[in-house]
């Protein structure tokens, strides 16, 4: 049941011209960076921390006032986590993720260098910077190479090998949705090469040093230093923190599944990469990528993952450009008769949750994806 | 010689070279050694600027707060720096950084005095044909702008207790480290005889005209002259010619006893130590380098300097960076090799690149140069 037209197998010199159209409107987008994209991501931080801060105070507000005034306890501490969460989600996805890319090395300003800025999560932007912006970006949706299929823990895909344990994953989905931040943590730790003694002596221990200490600040800063700036009243600021950093777990984990699990998005085996021209990859990201729906609110919200499709095509593009870049891309597939996966929130999630409950299930490739598998050029 | 990199030129190159160091930075206090593991500096300056513009937690910046024109082309800023600034001798520059269209743009440029008892500083700024910090400073800069300020570097600085007889040579902008000589030793009642020759393409492009005149004025070991290449000379303390033996002999009659500092274009400074090498007790000089040409044909070599690992390697012109360093054996880290993923991206402090992409050119040191994707245009930097 496809939302999808079918696709139109491309020659290699049509896959050489798809590509060079797309790097033609590449070119032509970088060459307006500039004070635009500063202003934007600056205005950006601005709200970011006076929301942050907001919502520290309210947490501060119901916790201390609450204690006094009961009545204001419930609503600001609820305001409080909301407000909370909703900077944290910013930070990671609108600045964080987008200034990794290197979206904003540009400007050459120190605050937003894509090698040293270190967001709020506890995941390390360096471990990031490896399983994301090189191995999932360069190898979206290849099995055995881009470790985001799944994340080790999922069976997204019938051409992922079914074993019993997968039979829990709706229930495992759930928890590694409420601890997203947590498994992003360890991805790149690859602990279940650990677990199987496939790892060299030492390994394990060099590389958990760095994410241990992220892990240890990040605790320490909303489990122990902000609740204890309300004394006594602690607990209430230290729920809040949890319940801000859980809403930012579960809003990142249903755009980061939306953008690459729904119904129509393929994965490919390694063969198709092996001499993949740039039309071949631009291709590749289209089939393995699906946006979301839903407006100016909805990009902000996502870090501009609604446009996962262009944010593939274009990762150190400043992504506040990408819906305005994605009239020309979706003109450019159409007329190359690719197809261009988009859809409502509800829409891309519900298939995602179907994915997850279907294939928890023994199940097989269907004929028709695998009729529309790419070819190699 | 040394190469400055200073100046007011727009475009030269920005490389500390100096071992003077004015003074240490100001000493930690402990209640700061304290909240260091619990402050992230950037969110401490975003708080601290609603505050005021210039508090920060560990950057040097200077607010302006004054402009002046200097001359028909030039601009005097004075700048207020806070306390993350440590200083500057006269004679020394910095590097001073400003945002323009959204990139942070860096030049350097000479002190035009000493610092101030209230820590000001002035630089002045010359007009430079299409330089993008020189036109931003001259044009859209104002009160209350603030600008980045780096550590102070440079040699053209005098000894605690200057002797003898000294010759100051400087060309167009060249003048504003010597100016803060001459405003220096004016300030101690000119105890050295002091000689300076200023040349300019013409009369209303010279700075400081008035003051140098009052101070040879009230200065008797002090004198001043004004040599003009495009106009006639007028006044008595003026002349006219580029820099050569005869012009120097008659403009300096004691030449031979003169310790000498020279600033200005590179052509201006080659010229003046042919002249004078050998031939006087003390010659330092310093020279503006011009920006990187981007050649236009991808043939021949250039030299990149690798700064971290200090090696030195020719590499060939039109060939991605990556592949020509992997080529002489070097391993820098890299990922996708098609300018997606940014694990090659490495600093560049000084030269010029091409995007191979889009052909587009960078002159500007950045902090993130993509080597998968990037050629050598002109000599290099890397911070590798």
């Amino acid at each position: 049941m496809s939302k999808l037209t079918a696709t139109r197998r491309l020659s290699p010199q049509e896959l050489d011209a798809f590509g060079a159209e797309l790097d033609a409107l590449r070119a032509r987008t970088m060459a307006q960076v500039g004070k635009v994209d500063a202003d934007y991501i600056r205005k950006v931080v601005r709200w970011m921390r006076f929301i942050g801060f907001g919502g520290r105070a309210l947490l501060m507000v119901g916790a201390i006032g609450g204690a006094f005034v009961p009545w204001l306890l419930w609503p600001a501490c609820i305001l409080g986590a909301l407000m909370l969460g909703l900077a944290k989600i910013l930070e990671n996805m609108e600045v964080g993720h987008n200034v990794i890319h290197g979206q904003y090395d540009f400007m050459a300003d120190p605050q937003f260098n894509s090698h040293t800025y270190e967001w709020d999560i506890v995941a390390t932007s360096d471990n990031w910077r490896h399983s994301h912006n090189f191995r999932h970006h360069t190898y979206t949706n290849v099995r055995g190479m881009d470790d985001d299929i799944g994340y080790g823990l999922l069976r997204i895909f019938p051409e992922q090998r079914w074993r019993p344990f997968y039979l829990l994953q709706p229930f495992i989905a759930v928890v590694f949705a409420l601890y997203f931040q947590w498994g992003v943590a360890i991805q790149e730790l690859k602990l279940g090469r650990w677990v199987a003694r496939k790892m060299p002596k030492g390994k394990m221990r060099r590389d958990f040093a760095p994410v241990g200490r992220k892990m240890g600040r990040q605790l320490l800063k909303d489990y122990v230093l902000f609740p204890a700036l309300a004394g006594p009243f602690f607990l209430p600021v230290l729920l809040g923190n949890l319940a801000a950093n859980g809403i930012r777990n579960v809003w990142t984990y249903v755009v980061i599944f939306c953008g690459h699990f729904t119904a129509d998005a393929e994965t490919f085996p390694k063969e198709s990469i092996r001499n993949e021209s740039r039309g071949h990859w631009y291709m590749r990201q289209l089939r393995g990528s699906s946006n979301i729906g839903g407006g100016r609110l909805m990009n902000l919200l996502t870090g501009n993952l609604s446009h996962q499709i262009e944010h593939h095509f274009y990762p150190d593009v400043p992504a506040h450009r990408y819906g305005a870049l994605s009239v020309e891309v979706r003109e450019i597939c159409a007329r190359y008769g690719q197809p261009y996966n988009t859809g409502s929130l509800p829409r891309q999630f519900g298939e995602v949750a179907w994915r997850i409950l279907r294939h928890a299930f023994p199940s097989r490739p269907r004929r028709s994806t695998t009729s529309r598998k790419l070819q190699t050029a | 010689m040394y190469i400055c990199i200073h100046g007011c030129a727009d475009g030269c190159t920005v490389v500390p070279m100096s071992t003077v160091q004015p003074k240490k930075p100001a000493r930690r206090s402990p209640l700061r050694r304290l909240a260091t593991p619990f402050v992230a500096p950037p969110v401490f300056d975003f708080w601290a600027q609603r505050l005021h513009p210039t508090w920060s937690w560990d950057r040097a910046l200077a607010r302006v707060v004054a402009l002046a024109p200097a001359a028909s082309n030039a601009v005097t800023l004075t700048l207020k720096p806070n306390r993350h600034w440590a200083g500057a001798l006269p004679g020394q520059h910095v590097n001073l950084t400003a945002e323009i269209d959204g990139v942070r743009i860096t030049r350097s440029y000479s002190l035009d005095a000493p610092v101030a008892a209230d820590g000001r500083v002035t630089v002045t700024v010359k007009g430079v044909d299409g330089g993008r910090m020189s036109g931003h400073l001259l044009a859209a800069a104002r009160r209350g702008d603030v600008l980045d300020i780096g550590p102070a570097f440079g040699d053209l600085v005098l000894p605690a207790k200057p002797e003898g007889a000294w010759l100051f040579l400087a060309a167009g902008s060249g003048v504003t480290p010597l100016m803060a000589l001459v405003r220096q030793l004016a300030g101690q009642d000119m105890p050295v005889p002091v000689t300076l020759v200023y040349w300019a393409r013409t009369r209303a492009e010279l700075c400081f005209v008035q003051e140098l005149r009052a101070l040879a004025a009230r200065h008797p070991g002090f004198n001043v002259r004004f040599v003009l290449t495009r106009e006639t000379a007028g006044a008595d303390d003026e002349a006219a010619g580029r820099i050569d033996a005869a012009l120097l002999d008659a403009l300096v009659p004691d030449l031979a006893a003169r310790q000498v500092y020279a600033c200005g274009p590179g052509g201006f400074v080659a010229t003046a130590t042919t002249l004078l090498e050998g031939r006087v007790p003390l010659l330092r000089s310093e020279a503006f380098t011009p920006p990187p040409m981007p050649a236009t044909d991808d043939s021949g070599t250039v030299e990149v300097r690798l700064a971290r690992s200090g090696r030195a390697l020719q590499l060939p012109r039109g060939v991605a960076l990556l592949q020509a360093l992997e080529a002489e054996g070097l391993k820098p880290k890299s990922g996708c090799r098609m300018g997606i993923c940014n694990t090659c991206a490495c600093g560049k402090a000084v030269g010029a690149t091409r995007d191979l992409r889009t052909g587009t050119p960078h002159t500007e040191a950045t902090a993130a140069l993509k080597l998968c994707v990037s050629s050598a245009v002109s000599d290099l930097v890397l911070d590798l």
